[in-house]
């Protein structure tokens, strides 16, 4: 009950908070939305690595599926969405709601594929296998013409004899064309409603008979499993949300930069996610969100190094590892209480 | 009425043969001990019973119907559960979640109820809470309630794991040698535990055990395997001067 209050507060301020953010100077404006992005993808991430205990290493490839799919969407359907909601603030919200639950369920069928079969493994392999996913996606959009392939996507050209296409091709350089470029949609609201709706959703399910299974396949699969946990279900089910909430945040990612690029959703990419929740502490939320934002800002600090970005998130991985390997925030066993359903 | 029917069950690994065409039975309501010599098989019969492993040859049946199709998790939810010779319990969870967990396969509440939380999730959760506070009663474990199950001395470790497997409400409960580890006076007082499991539960139990006084203390018959075969079946009186039984743990000479 006290959650569901906190919530809809939550979601209250964020909308006033927005009408005093959006006249902010631009480059902390976005330093803020991007912080927003990362804690989605850092909390999302953390309920398969953290809570369930599933190493994965392609969240960057989630991303990339609900990145794509909804601004393909945008700019290919721009008249569609144009001529049926039109161009005012309800008309757009109710395109963006549209386009950013397809990248969601994108991601999340993505997410059902590749993790059916591969979640049958453990520890390396499916680190292995889902950093293979991740890069199989990149390679993929990187030869789709549709979406630019590495040229990356800014918005569609639609011609006057219906073809659509991410490009001009030669043969139809004389022929008249519109242009539909992704319409910018990411804002603070947006961004932020999500990250009270993944945090309230994460809480809720972990804090719940039903969310603490996630756990128990964490520590002892086979315990579980004789205690009639179908564990294969619920890391499914973990590897499947974590995706749909990647793809959102692909999709509010693409909506604010207004140019995706194949490159974006590297490995490093999902290395940077992978490295804000060990940062934080597994299973930690609260030390996660604080990582996200860390390792949002700490980049832009370091832009006169920028060279030496990747040393220095090395180094302190090192040293965390060193000096708490439970993660700034996490749990180390024995010498707290654990935190009982309330 | 036999509750447990393990019908010529033979499980080889390569050229291993762990369990050779075992036959034997629990009814209901009876406390039966499988005892052995280290390596005879006795883990690796309760990996088949409750779906871990699928058995080479032969059949398992519970209530009658053949469990050797199902998973773990579903041969859980027909009514079978077990303890583990190393404990196993849940590492990051309270005692109480880690009895919570017992109760996911009966949960009603789905993944979105979870999340949205109605009026009908929380009273569900009361339920649990009140079944689990229960059970934790009746253990004498209330007053560890929220520490880590981890914490806990090994004796009251061997316990929540008991009244984790006693919270799937199962109509036969498999302990994997119970009394491992435990000092003389753990061991009466396990004795007495299982005893009262048994009545107050109303359930079958199947034990191994290593321990002649706990077996012999309470279990109604006995039945003993070596190198994967049945050497002897009987009350324990019987199987005390069973020669076969004696030559299988002391050697030749003494039989």
């Amino acid at each position: 009950m006290k959650s569901k209050l906190l919530f809809l507060l939550s979601l209250v301020v964020i909308f006033f908070l927005n009408f005093f953010v959006e006249n902010i100077d631009p480059y902390y404006y976005t330093i803020i939305i991007y912080i927003g992005i990362n804690i989605i993808l850092a909390t999302s991430l953390n309920l398969i690595n953290g809570y369930t205990g599933q190493f994965s290493l392609g969240h960057a490839g989630f991303m990339a599926i609900g990145g794509y799919l909804s601004i393909a969407i945008s700019a290919y359907f721009a008249p569609f969405f144009i001529n049926t909601f039109g161009t005012g603030a309800i008309g757009s919200s109710i395109s963006f709601i549209i386009v950013l639950i397809i990248g969601g369920l994108g991601a999340a069928i993505a997410g059902v594929i590749v993790g059916v079969p591969s979640l049958r493994l453990k520890g390396d392999y499916l680190a292995i296998t889902t950093l293979g996913f991740a890069e199989i996606i990149r390679v993929i959009i990187q030869s789709l013409d549709v979406v630019g392939a590495s040229q990356g996507f800014r918005g569609a050209y639609i011609f006057a004899n219906g073809l659509k296409a991410a490009d001009i091709p030669a043969e139809l350089s004389n022929e008249p064309y519109v242009f539909y470029s992704i319409p910018k949609y990411t804002n603070f609201f947006w961004t932020f409603m999500f990250v009270a709706i993944i945090i309230y959703f994460i809480h809720n399910l972990i804090n719940s008979t039903y969310g603490r299974g996630f756990l128990a396949v964490k520590d002892d699969e086979v315990a579980a499993e004789s205690m009639g946990v179908n564990t294969t279900k619920f890391k499914v089910i973990a590897f499947v949300s974590g995706a749909f909430f990647a793809g959102i945040a692909g999709a509010l990612y693409g909506h604010f930069n207004l140019y995706l690029n194949p490159e974006d959703f590297n490995f490093l990419k999902s290395v940077e996610i992978v490295v804000m929740v060990i940062l934080g502490g597994m299973g930690s939320m609260i030390g996660v969100i604080i990582a996200a934002v860390i390792l949002t800002i700490l980049p832009e600090l370091l832009r006169g190094v920028a060279e030496y970005r990747m040393i220095i998130y090395a180094l302190l991985l090192i040293i965390m590892m060193l000096t708490r390997p439970q993660g700034l925030f996490g749990v180390k066993l024995r010498k707290q209480k654990p935190t009982p359903i309330k | 009425m036999k509750l447990l029917e393990i019908d010529n069950c033979t499980m080889r690994f390569g050229g291993l043969t762990c369990v050779d065409r075992l036959n034997s039975h629990v009814s209901g309501g009876e406390l039966v001990g499988m005892i052995g010599p280290n390596g005879a098989g006795k883990t690796t019969v309760f990996n088949i019973i409750t779906g871990v492993y699928n058995p080479t040859e032969g059949d398992v049946r519970f209530t009658g119907k053949s469990v050797v199709p199902f998973k773990p998790y579903q041969v859980a939810d027909l009514g079978i559960s077990r303890t583990f010779q190393n404990i196993r319990l849940f590492q990051s969870l309270s005692v109480r979640d880690n009895i919570r967990i017992s109760f996911i396969k009966s949960l009603k509440a789905g993944f979105f109820d979870s999340i949205i939380q109605l009026k009908h999730f929380s009273n569900e959760e009361k339920e649990f809470d009140e079944k689990i506070n229960e059970l934790l009663e009746i253990f004498g474990l209330i007053d560890v309630a929220d520490e880590y199950a981890k914490s806990l001395p090994y004796g009251e470790q061997r316990k929540v794991e008991i009244v984790r497997a006693l919270a799937t409400s199962p109509k036969l409960l498999l302990l994997d040698e119970p009394a491992a580890g435990m000092n003389p006076t753990e061991k009466i007082e396990l004795m007495n535990l299982i005893k009262m499991v048994k009545d107050k539960f109303d359930i079958s139990i199947l034990l191994i055990e290593h321990d002649m006084k706990v077996v012999m203390g309470v279990c109604e018959r006995i039945f003993v395997l070596d190198h994967g075969q049945k050497i002897a079946e009987g009350k324990p009186e019987e199987i005390k001067r069973n020669p076969k039984v004696i030559e299988a743990y002391l050697g030749e000479t003494h039989a």
